[in-house]
């Protein structure tokens, strides 16, 4: 049945009446546990990226299933927006299997793609991770967009507006969205791509306010960039993300639905994390209206999604929906150690292996040292995570799981503490953007050794 | 059965998130004459112990150390009225404000933090998430907390950390609370930077800390 989102809001206002603490305890991990059992959902750790079709299907039916009994609680209501089968199934046959972003010639369709595609994913470059300044903010866009194969950007994030701290729902906040947007766009245009489409809009930005603010067209942004609205882990919304969905439709803008399960949390282990993972890219399609999706599933205590669980959590959920629900789902992955590390280029390689071979639509460059280190990235990974992407294109799953296994042993001891590496300043140059010969050198010697382990670099 | 037996099956218990056996271990240990709080300290808080290592090593997950601390807290009903009987106190480690900071509605770090402080026999006030700053210290004044232990799960939130600790200080107050913050971007240098006590990168290293800032 058609459903256009005031009838989803409604079930915020109709639903039954439940604390969050019931919510989570009552209902959520019950079901977890219940539903994992019910469709014999398996961990298997000698195989981080299982090449199962049939236990694809099966998981995702089971996130079907898990959608259908726990819902979407709404902390602004306090009610839990529950969904039929047949809505959920009626919102998956409908589902917008092609997103169209950018501006004249950078203009493109992210589509989907199904598990061992040697179809080129969309290449969705860069990270919101927070500069010091606008300086560096300029250099990685502009690095990131003369990336050929870039197909979609994400810019940085401004982690202060004339010396004055960005705080969430403040008016700092959106002055720095807007200074992000304007340096963003800039830089674009020196790149020479300035259709190019940011799709993590707005960086600094996580309230409602905000978002709508900086959209009007006279700070350079379009409804063919690409706007994230976050659901709260797990499996809850509030007004500001509704209300930033409702104006984003609107206003016939992309809504990105951006979700992170947690391994460790209320979902449990791989099985409950790959479940809520595929209910997650449902839920994106049924409540939020999904036009694109961006999804990072991340171990509680590493702090990262390259532990041999979560690979196999992603490798599962994406398999399971990328079979199954044609949506255009942007996988991201967290990396504990952070730029120019050896440790750094394994962790993302396993990555990448991991979702592109499992069907990932676009794997996002993996964001270094956990994403939480100002000035922690820099373009170098990015072109790593562009060659190795187009690498794993070429490979099935069971050829990535047996590489990933490799790579496994090469950072699976150091991932509860793993090397920091660097920030920006220190290994680029800020007047000419860049690299030093330390970590060029560096680069190319690994690419080297993983070539020799089997990554099919041109 | 001996006083051993009886501490095992109390800890065995925890471990297996097993309602029906704690309640009747913890009838057997009274009757058996055992000191209540002996009971609990070499039997219920024992099997925390094991469930919490587990935790840290990534063995169990948030699910079985919720399962835990409920069986314990079932144990603890048992327990209680002999203990008060006995006119003795539980000792709390100390008393935690716990609360996510302004502008920020996530809460599973929060509670996760929240869960082992409780298991590790702190007295813990989390007033959720989403709180401005001059409320966090309002109740942390009147509930006499020993420490207060802000979130934050965003960069855009963090600065709510800075924001209570400035606060603090311009009222004359910091001196009265230890401080620690912590939350998926917060960093040792955040901490360092805003002048909080101390920062936790897991919930154990963040019970640790706080153990440590209390009973030295």
């Amino acid at each position: 049945m058609h459903q256009n989102f005031l009838d989803i809001f409604k079930k915020a206002l109709d639903g039954p009446v439940m604390t969050e603490n019931d919510f989570e305890m009552k209902r959520f991990m019950p079901k977890v546990g219940e539903i994992t059992r019910k469709y014999g959902i398996k961990y298997d750790k000698d195989n981080p990226v299982p090449d199962d079709d049939r236990a694809a299907d099966n998981l995702f039916n089971a996130a079907v299933e898990f959608l259908k009994e726990v819902g979407v609680y709404c902390q602004d209501t306090n009610r839990v927006m529950e969904f039929s089968e047949e809505e959920i199934k009626y919102s998956i046959r409908n589902v917008k299997t092609e997103c169209k972003a950018g501006d004249g010639v950078e203009s493109g369709i992210f589509g989907p793609r199904k598990p061992d595609d040697n179809k080129l994913p969309w290449f969705h470059v860069g990270s919101g991770i927070v500069c010091s300044s606008k300086e560096i903010m300029y250099n990685l866009i502009e690095a990131y967009a003369s990336i050929k194969e870039a197909d979609s950007i994400s810019i940085s994030a401004l982690d202060s507006i004339r010396g004055i701290p960005v705080s969430v729902g403040s008016p700092a906040e959106l002055y720095a969205a807007i200074e992000g947007v304007k340096v963003g766009r800039d830089a674009l245009r020196r790149a020479g791509r300035p259709g190019l489409p940011i799709m993590n809009l707005i960086s600094t930005a996580a309230s409602a306010e905000t978002t709508i603010a900086a959209s009007v067209p006279q700070f350079g942004l379009r409804p063919s960039d690409g706007w994230l609205c976050g659901a709260i882990s797990e499996m809850k919304v509030d007004y500001g993300v509704l209300n930033k969905i409702a104006y984003l439709l609107n206003w016939g803008a992309n809504i990105g639905a951006e979700t992170s399960p947690i391994l460790g949390g209320y979902a449990g282990g791989p099985e409950g994390t790959a479940l809520v993972s595929a209910a997650y890219i449902i839920m994106g399609v049924v409540v939020m209206m999904a036009d694109y999706q961006l999804t990072f599933p991340f171990h509680f205590n590493f702090g990262c999604s390259t532990s041999r669980d979560v690979l196999w959590a992603v490798a599962s959920s994406c398999q399971a929906t990328s079979r199954n629900l044609p949506s255009p789902v942007i996988w991201l992955g967290y990396i504990g150690a952070g730029p120019n590390t050896r440790q750094y280029f394994y962790e993302s390689a396993a990555h990448i292996l991991t979702a592109v071979t499992s069907g990932a639509p676009s794997e996002q460059t993996p964001h270094p040292a956990k994403a939480v280190k100002v000035d922690g990235i820099t373009p170098m990974e990015a072109i790593f995570a562009v060659e190795t992407t187009k690498a794993a294109s070429k490979l099935n799953r069971h050829q990535a799981n047996e590489i990933v296994k490799k790579l496994l042993e090469k950072y699976e001891p150091n991932l509860s503490d793993p090397p920091e590496g660097n920030i920006y300043q220190e290994v680029y140059n800020i007047k000419t953007g860049k690299p030093n010969d330390e970590y060029i050198k560096l680069y190319d010697e690994v690419k080297e050794e993983l070539f020799k382990i089997g990554i099919p670099y041109e | 059965m001996s006083k051993d037996d009886i501490f095992k099956k109390l800890s065995d218990a925890i471990i297996t998130g097993n309602q029906t056996l704690v309640k009747k271990a913890a009838k057997e240990s009274l009757e058996a004459g055992i000191d209540p709080l002996e009971a609990v300290e070499n039997g219920l808080s024992a099997g925390m112990r094991v469930i919490g290592d587990r935790f840290e090593k990534g063995e169990v997950f948030l699910p079985e150390l919720l399962i835990a601390a409920d069986t314990f807290n079932a144990a603890m009903e048992i327990f209680k009225p002999a203990i008060e009987e006995q006119k003795k106190e539980l000792e709390a480690s100390g008393r935690v404000l716990l609360a996510t900071v302004k502008g920020d509605v996530h809460s599973i770090g929060k509670n996760i933090v929240a869960t082992v402080l409780e298991t590790n026999g702190f007295d813990v006030i989390d007033i959720g998430v989403d709180q401005q700053s001059l409320s966090i210290i309002e109740e942390a004044k009147k509930n006499k907390a020993d420490v207060i232990a802000l979130s934050a799960l965003m960069t855009t939130s963090m600065p709510g950390q800075k924001e209570v600790i400035d606060i603090l200080n311009e009222l004359g107050l910091r001196d009265k609370f230890k401080v620690v913050v912590g939350g998926g971007p917060v960093t040792a240098d955040w901490a360092e930077q805003i002048g909080a006590d101390g920062y936790g990168d897991t919930a154990f290293q963040a019970v640790k800390l706080i153990n440590s800032l209390i009973n030295g």
